[in-house]
């Protein structure tokens, strides 16, 4: 557990939003990540329950809003999320963390390994932030490039455009065990977007061929991480074609 | 601190909590004590409970969240004194439970799982337990429990949880293989076995309804009134001299009751592995030393009112390192110009402390001209090198003690230990008390698989005892269960062999270097049984073993299942398939012209016993008593479908090009206890009702142990298992026993039951004969509960007892005994494995694992399948993710269970499970050892599949993808 000082439990946005401008304030979405490392100096939670941010919303099968609180799993039942998405919220997190775990936290700390995101990624998703600044929605890869969220800014929800065909292809030690490289691809009319985990220190959206400059870990050095980035690439398109 | 109120199993309950407290700790100080610690990062699972009906991870959910929901725990299924839910009588009939440590955990997640979904698919329980974290029973058991919860929640009648009966094959190819769920073992009878009425049954675990209701049994679940918290300060070097510590600041927070460390304690030598008396030397280790040899060894120890104070405490405590220079791998530390990690004055007995090296260990069974010579004139020589990996024995409960004087002012230890009579013997001498002044308490045990056959935190919790004269805990949190406690030995072995034209074996010599971390704790002892294991499973004329054990920075090597014979039947077995490939055999058929059958000698074990090599007569050699090889082979063959390998659509699925399929093999052989050393004891008592009191020194981990000696109890005394009641491991109460280790408790501790019950038995019968008017006692059959004449009337044991007690010639029934064998009968294993290579990205995924094992007579089929399938998920992992990586300081990168990654039942493969029985005479009721074997075979199977599936071998530990896509994709050299 981190070390915590505080736990705010605001009920509305503005309420939210004027919290988590104080010093030391975190955002509290479902609390997943809260174990291991104790946080020196403690942290002020601000727990966003009660703020109603858990909807997913079908927009006429064409965009999908996804509250920021809907837990991992909430998209994992959901029927009109894509496939590829629900598959990535189930593969994100084993199922006790995935009932916990939210939509909006998952974009909010940029998990390099996360396949949710690279799926979110390729379904053009545009992040919604609740601080009443201009603009308010802004492409998840602006916002995954910018992390960590400035003081008082809170993911909302993320909407993301359904349809096309997908397909998810990752190289990783054991079936369940996240991937050490992931690329996930969609093409809809004639719009063909391409992502990668494992090869930056967030998902990232890339063009075949593109050079990509993965740091290695004891899972899979750079020149491994490249080389699966040339052949998960190749097997992800080869599947859509 | 805040007020919160939420509905806990149904009563509206207020609770004020500080705001970081986690759901866990608030829930425990609510006396939910199903709700059990096993990592602070969610995912083992064990602290899993309901909240608004989903299933969450308490350990990483702060109290406060949960203000305003529901929280459901497994307390709210315990209505009725004596009965079940039925989700919890499916998890005991299923043989699901082990430990039981995380049961609250799973039976809750089958009540979320089928209130939703009343008839699950195996996916989609898989899928719901993927939060649970089990490293026990390897899932099978676990998903039939799930299934058949579910059967009786819909008014169905599942089938009873038996053995399948499997004709035995003998050399025929046989029919197809059984069709049955796999959680029920395939048994192959022998005509051998006698018949029984409880041994060969599968009786509910004996401790299985406090577990299954969340009761509180283990370590954790009962604290002392004024308990204080125990914290250990860890060095943050992997090697430095502790010039000097600052204590004030620490000493002089409030409620911070004492701080131990090198200045202020005693000095007193000792070897921390749990071994009998005289433990082995050296004895390298100090309670509190003057250096530290590496990250996380101890520095200090706090005691004090709360754990966030001790911790604080710790923070405090300002220590002057003077940083040395550190070693990690087991070649380099013994290399010229290492670091010498032992250069205090004051350790008898490291065999070379200039060179790193605690042991040099030779064996052979010829001199070396001759073995040269085998080797000059062998048709064939081959030589290979292999490494194998730090593993982490990762039982769901860390090491956990709870201290105290009693009012007698005796220590008290209650603690999660394999070994509780070895702890006491050699706790004492560091706290300078007499052994009579130590109690040693084992309750139920969270498991262990080798890392609590260790002292590892009584010491610390009797400094502060006696220190602070109030009781203390201390446990481990995951990240020290990873560096500070113990790790299986990383070796390096070079095998080399000398074969003839047709594949028989001339001369085997091994060469091994063993990495025991900072401390030789069992590396004498694990590197024997290295050499041990790698040269016993196949008859050569010429076989050298020679080991060097060398010290490093690396955390402290230790037991652990299997206990060096996975590391050398990795590489012999892998040895064995590519000396096969080499002279174009069937790997099966190499070592079946070499593998060792009933009556041949197991000739390097005198050379390399646990005492150092003995000199015996010829007569006297161990030899092989009991052998189901060949059966074995012929049953997993046959499951696994061994001739797939040779069909191409098979082994290159069309649809998808970058995949190669193959199937490996490899034998397995284990030991039966330590000959001449190994002890149990046990006593009998009998009680007014007829019913037993067992008291035994062994120890179950959660293995079954205590259920099996009950059945051999029973069995002898014409009882059911319910009228046996087993209390185990207390050194007031219980009689000595050396500890669940070395394969020892059914064989050695069973024994030791059997002997008891039998002259238990001898009272009754003669009891029983006046009773019924006979001349002759030995007529007197037990039976049913009752003692019977051979005219057919009886008497019961019930009218026995009060007769024994209150009638005539009053006397209590009762015997003690004791077993030690000059055998240890080795069990056998077929271990095959089905692969899939990614050969683009060097992914591995097994298809599925099938292993046959010849454990003599298994006395609970159930409970010995389960450890079968348990420990083939550990070697699972062994293969292919396992391994604790440090960076070039020696710090861990990879201590927790995410990125550590143990299988997960999501991950895991089918299994199937054979039992082919064979009669062993020396056993309790024909029985050999079966906990250990099942962790040998699996990463050189998988090994060699994907030698079948691909050609390449890939000869270190862990299988990662990259290690196998180096090898498939060789770079040029530069």
């Amino acid at each position: 557990m981190v070390t915590v000082s505080e736990y705010w439990r605001p009920a509305s946005l503005e309420e939210a939003r004027e919290l988590l401008a104080r010093p030391g304030a975190v955002a509290l979405a479902g609390g997943s990540r809260l174990g291991g490392s104790r946080a020196v100096p403690p942290v002020e939670l601000v727990d966003l329950q009660a703020l109603g941010l858990a909807e997913i919303e079908d927009r006429a099968g064409a965009e999908l809003r996804i509250g920021a609180m809907a837990t991992l799993q909430q998209v994992v039942d959901c029927d009109a999320a894509p496939e590829v998405v629900r598959e990535a919220a189930r593969r994100e997190e084993p199922s006790t963390l995935r009932a916990q775990a939210t939509v909006g936290g998952c974009v909010a700390t940029g998990d390099a390994e996360s396949e949710l995101l690279a799926t979110l990624l390729v379904h053009e998703a545009v992040v919604h932030l609740g601080d009443g600044s201009a603009p308010d929605e802004i492409p998840l890869e602006e916002l995954l490039a910018g992390l960590p969220l400035a003081p008082g800014r809170l993911v909302t929800a993320v909407t993301l455009r359904v349809g096309g065909r997908t397909a998810a292809v990752r190289t990783a030690r054991t079936p369940a065990d996240r991937p050490i490289v992931a690329a996930v691809v969609r093409a809809d009319d004639g719009v063909r977007r391409l992502a990668l985990t494992g090869v930056a220190p967030t998902p990232v959206l890339v063009q075949p061929g593109d050079p990509v400059d993965p740091v290695g870990d004891f899972r899979g050095s750079a020149e491994y991480r490249r080389a699966l980035a040339e052949v998960l690439v190749a097997r992800a398109l080869e599947a859509i074609a | 601190m805040r007020d919160i109120e939420l509905t806990l199993n149904g009563v509206r309950t207020q609770v004020s909590c500080a705001p970081g407290d986690s759901l866990l700790t608030v829930l425990r100080r609510l006396g939910c004590v199903s709700v059990r610690y096993g990592s602070e990062t969610g995912e083992t699972g064990a602290a899993a409970v309901l909240v608004d009906g989903r299933l969450l991870a308490a350990d990483v959910l702060l109290a406060a969240q949960v203000d305003g929901h529901e929280v459901t725990t497994v307390e709210a299924l315990d209505v009725a004194t004596g009965e079940l839910h039925p989700i919890q009588a499916a998890f005991v009939e299923s043989g699901a439970l082990q430990s039981g440590y995380s049961a609250g955990a799973m039976v809750l997640a089958t009540k979320a799982l089928v209130e939703r979904t009343p008839d699950p698919t195996e996916w989609q329980i898989r899928d719901a337990f993927s939060g649970i974290l089990d490293r026990e029973t390897g899932y099978v058991k676990v998903v039939d429990a799930v299934k058949r919860a579910a059967a009786l929640l819909r008014g169905e009648k599942p089938e009873p949880m038996a053995p399948v009966l499997v004709e035995p094959l003998g050399d025929g190819p046989g029919g197809p293989p059984p069709d049955a769920p796999s959680a029920m073992p395939r048994l192959v009878p022998s005509p051998d076995v006698p018949p029984t009425t409880v041994v060969g049954q599968s009786p509910p675990k004996v401790d299985a309804v406090k577990l299954v209701k969340g009761r509180p049994a283990f370590v954790d679940d009962v604290v002392p009134r004024g308990m204080l918290y125990a914290k250990v300060l860890r060095s943050p070097h992997a090697h430095a001299r502790i010039v000097a510590i600052d204590d004030s600041e620490a000493t002089a927070l409030p409620g911070v009751h004492a701080v131990l460390h090198t200045f202020n304690t005693p000095r007193v030598k000792y070897a921390s592995g749990g071994q009998s008396w005289p433990n082995p030397h050296p004895w390298d280790q100090v309670s509190f030393d003057d250096k530290v040899r590496h990250v996380g060894d101890r520095v200090a120890a706090v005691a004090a009112e709360s754990l966030d104070l001790a911790e604080e405490a710790c923070r405090r405590i300002r220590v002057t390192y003077e940083v040395l220079p550190a070693v990690f791998d087991e070649l380099e530390a013994i290399a010229p110009g290492a670091p010498v990690i032992h250069d205090e004055t004051d350790t008898e007995g490291i065999h070379d402390a200039q060179r790193n090296i605690s042991h040099h260990i030779g064996g052979q069974t010829v001199p070396d001209e001759r073995l040269d010579a085998a080797f000059a004139a062998a048709e064939h020589v081959f030589e290979q090198t292999f490494r194998v990996q730090q593993q982490q024995q990762c039982p769901i409960e860390p090491h956990i003690t709870i201290g105290w004087l009693d009012s007698d002012e005796r220590l008290v230890l209650r603690t999660s230990t394999q070994v509780p009579f070895h702890v006491r013997r050699m706790v004492a001498p560091l706290l300078g008390l007499p052994v009579k002044r130590i109690r040693v308490v084992k309750p139920r045990i969270g498991g262990g698989f080798g890392g609590k056959q260790e002292m590892l935190l009584e010491d610390v919790v009797g400094h502060l005892v006696l220190a602070t004269r109030r009781p203390v805990r201390l446990e481990l949190t995951r990240e020290e269960e990873f560096v500070s406690s113990r790790i299986r030995h990383a070796q390096t072995l070079t095998f080399r062999t000398a074969v003839d034209g047709e594949g028989r074996l001339l001369a085997q010599d091994l060469r091994v270097v063993g990495n025991t971390g900072p401390y030789a704790t069992h590396g004498f002892t694990v590197q024997s049984v290295t050499g041990q294991r790698g040269l016993s499973e196949y008859n050569s004329p010429a076989k050298r073993y020679t080991a060097d054990v060398a010290y490093t920075n690396r955390p402290v090597a230790g037991a652990f299942r299997g206990y060096g014979a996975p590391q050398a039947l990795f590489a012999l077995e892998s040895h064995m398939d590519d000396i096969a490939r080499g002279l174009g055999l069937d790997p099966i058929e190499l070592r079946r012209r070499n593998w060792v059958r009933t009556g041949d000698p197991l000739d390097i074990l005198p050379q390399l016993g646990e005492r150092g090599a003995t000199e015996i007569a010829p007569e006297d050699m161990p030899r092989v008593t009991s052998c189901a090889t060949d059966e074995c082979v012929a049953q997993a063959r046959r499951a696994i479908g061994w001739e797939r390998r040779t069909d191409p659509a098979w082994r290159q699925p069309p649809d998808r090009p970058h995949v190669r399929r193959g199937i490996g093999f490899a034998l397995c052989m284990q030991a039966t206890a330590i000959p001449n050393l190994d002890m149990g004891g046990c006593s009998l008592k009998m009680n007014d009702d007829g019913s037993f009191n067992l008291l035994v020194g062994a120890t179950d981990l959660g293995t079954g142990a205590d259920t099996v000696l009950a059945q051999i109890a029973a069995e002898v005394l014409g009882v059911q298992v319910d009228d046996v009641l087993v209390y185990a491991a207390d050194t007031d109460l219980t009689p000595f026993d050396v500890g669940a280790y070395a394969d020892s408790t059914t064989y050695i501790s069973g024994m030791a039951v059997k002997k008891a019950a039998e002259q238990v038995r001898e009272r009754i019968a003669l009891r029983a004969a006046r009773l019924l008017g006979l001349e002759d006692a030995g007529e007197v059959v037990l039976r049913a509960g009752h003692a019977w004449s051979r005219d057919g009337r009886s008497v019961s044991l019930g009218e026995v007892a009060l007769n024994a007690l209150h009638v005539e010639d009053q006397e209590q029934i009762m015997a003690t005994a004791s077993h030690v064998s000059a055998e240890s009968p080795p069990p056998f294993a077929a271990q095959f494995a089905e692969v899939e290579v990614d050969t683009e990205a060097g992914q591995v995924t097994v298809g599925r694992l099938v292993m046959a094992v010849d454990c003599g007579v298994a006395i609970n089929p159930t409970t010995a399948s389960g450890q079968v399938e348990g420990a083939m998920v550990q070697a699972l992992g062994y293969a292919l993710t396992e391994e604790l990586v440090l960076d070039e300081a020696g710090r861990a990168v990879n201590a927790r269970f995410g990125p550590y990654w143990i299988f997960r039942p999501d991950d895991t493969p089918p299994m199937e499970v054979y039992l082919v029985q064979t009669m062993e005479a020396s056993g309790p009721f024909g029985a050999k050892s079966v906990g250990e074997i099942a962790i040998d075979g699996v990463a050189p199977a998988v090994r060699n599949a994907i030698l079948d599936a691909t050609g390449v071998a890939v000869n270190e530990l862990p299988l990662t993808p990259e290690r196998v896509w180096r090898a498939l994709h060789p770079q040029p050299a530069g």
